[in-house]
């Protein structure tokens, strides 16, 4: 379906620049070289495959918005020169805005579906009739949601994974920061409810179909899936608070931010407060709580040990004592 | 369209956590893997090897536990601090590529403290066998991950076959070599026993690539 339309599209393109061709470029005393005329049709059809307008069917008109685009661009003359050096006989080639890729894969054609679709979320909430309109947005038939296979599902992983891209970005970028200098590092408490903050804002648009989204993700088909996607989510965030543990401590700490995370999310959720106060209140205090914690296994430890010794010492005291200690 | 880069290529670049711009050393062990297949395997080795040599740590301990005071121990004592050397470099390793370390670290912990004491409490002959034994698994562990490293790509990987592997190795066949000398064989069963060790170091390794 997306093959028959892109060779609509070429169609029209080839059709554009034959007429282009075929206008003697005698008559035209501004224009200097075939080049030149092609580099013009070149910016005409990309004007035209962004708005998709129908092609020109005469070849007057053609060459009225020849002489246009070329007059547009006497102005600056020294850019079109360079851009014509740079890329000469293939901008013609250029399909809908893709920087000089021959085609697109049927991923790339995915990705561009469903980001398209997210705009529909708040209507049609997160199913096939949202995938439907964005696919209609892209100029596609309706009919492309075929492609899906796990429908809405799909489009819910889609958007948690952009969401965890965008924030492993910000991430790397605070992380660039410190290590410039140019910004202190943060205790990890901070770090990481502003990271887990970070990362629930980004639901807030589509906070009314979330518990939706949420049950999908619940589905057994896609529980592998979410379950990938949540303990990367989480490692990253420790990774970049600086966790470089290479014992249980790694399971423990994951485990409890999955933890914050997920009960954060529930809250969210059913959160009714101005800008969601009462979740990120919520969050400050289970962060506090699993800070305590690790605080009191230390002292628990420390005490363990500090009573042992003191066992020890008492169970010596007491052989010599007895005289069991004595070598006969 | 290797010289376009799209939104989503950039995606997926991120997705991949090498040690591109995070580890602050010029240089790494590891070469920033290709995909996630390679991504995998490297993980596997880099998780059992550190699992082999926290056990080995634990072994040892439990060695020292019992013929510390004994005329073996400062040479069981120098055995040890070459494994811990090992163990720290394999931890620095795993934290700079982001590898998760084997959920049975507690296991290991108990497991090869029991073996080290155990064997250990056969006298030293028991200590030198259970040592000539689990070098032995570990230096044939070692030496399949060089084939294996060798078979896929030997310059990509020169750094880690030199570093971890190589010389680890030849650590672990010198540990071997000081039990045997030190009357490993002696101990009435030797075979028996060796042979109950080294399987279970297999079992061992093979639990810690998956778990």
């Amino acid at each position: 379906m997306a093959a028959l339309l892109r060779g609509l599209r070429a169609g029209r393109t080839l059709r554009g620049l034959c007429s282009v061709v075929s206008a003697p470029p005698a008559a035209n005393p501004q224009c200097s070289g075939l080049t030149r005329g092609i580099h013009c049709a070149a910016l005409r059809l990309q004007d035209e495959s962004k708005s998709d307008k129908p092609p020109p069917s005469s070849s007057s008109t053609t060459h009225h918005e020849h002489y246009q685009t070329h007059s547009a661009e006497q102005a600056s003359t020294s850019d079109p020169a360079a851009e014509e050096a740079s890329r000469p006989n293939t901008s013609y080639q250029d399909q809908s805005g893709e920087q000089g890729e021959e085609y697109e894969t049927e991923e790339q054609l995915q990705v561009r579906i469903l980001n398209a679709a997210l705009e529909f979320v708040p209507l049609h909430g997160w199913s096939m009739e949202a995938i439907a309109a964005g696919a209609e947005t892209l100029d596609l038939s309706s009919a492309s949601t075929g492609m899906f296979y796990n429908g809405a599902g799909d489009l819910v992983l889609h958007f948690v994974s952009h969401c965890n891209s965008q924030l492993t970005e910000i991430l790397a970028e605070q992380h660039k920061q410190v290590q410039l200098g140019q910004a202190e590092q943060k205790r990890t408490a901070d770090f990481l409810r502003d990271a887990v903050e970070t990362r629930l804002r980004m639901h807030i648009p589509y906070i009314e179909s979330w518990p939706q989204a949420m049950s999908i993700l619940l589905l057994p088909h896609n529980i592998p899936n979410s379950l990938k996607h949540l303990s990367t989510l989480v490692d990253d965030i420790w990774f970049y608070a600086g966790d470089r543990s290479t014992d249980m401590n790694w399971y423990t700490k994951r485990a409890a931010l999955t933890g914050i995370y997920n009960t954060t999310e529930l809250v969210m959720v059913q959160d009714s407060s101005t800008d969601f106060q009462d979740t990120w209140n919520f969050l400050d205090n289970r962060i506090q709580d699993v800070v305590n914690m690790a605080g009191t296994a230390k002292q628990v430890q420390s005490t363990g040990e500090a009573v042992v010794q003191g066992l020890m010492g008492a169970a010596f005291t007491l052989k010599n004592l007895t005289g069991l200690n004595q070598k006969r | 369209m290797s010289n376009c880069i799209g939104p989503v290529m950039i995606r997926q670049c991120l997705k991949c956590r090498g040690p591109l711009q995070l580890s602050s050393r010029a240089y790494s062990v590891l070469p920033p893997p290709r995909d996630s297949e390679e991504k995998e395997m490297l993980d596997r080795m880099l998780r059992v090897d550190h699992a082999g040599e926290y056990g080995a740590n634990r072994i040892y301990a439990g060695q020292m536990a019992v013929l510390g005071r004994s005329r073996t121990g400062p040479l069981i004592q120098e055995m040890w601090d070459q494994e811990k050397k090992h163990l720290e470099k394999f931890n620095e390793i795993l934290a700079e590529n982001r590898v998760r370390p084997t959920a049975l670290l507690p296991l290991w912990n108990i497991a090869g403290f029991v073996l080290g004491a155990s064997s250990a409490l056969l006298g030293k002959e028991g200590a030198m066998a259970c040592t000539v034994a689990v070098e032995e698994s570990i230096s044939e562990h070692y030496n399949s991950q060089i084939r294996a490293l060798m078979e896929k790509d030997p310059e990509r990987y020169t750094e880690l076959l030199q570093v971890s592997n190589k010389e680890f190795r030849d650590d672990e066949m010198e540990h071997h070599d000081t039990g045997l000398e030190h009357d490993a064989e002696s101990i009435p069963g030797y075979w028996l026993l060796k042979k109950r060790y080294t399987t279970g170091c297999k079992a061992a390794i093979y639990v810690s690539q998956r778990v």
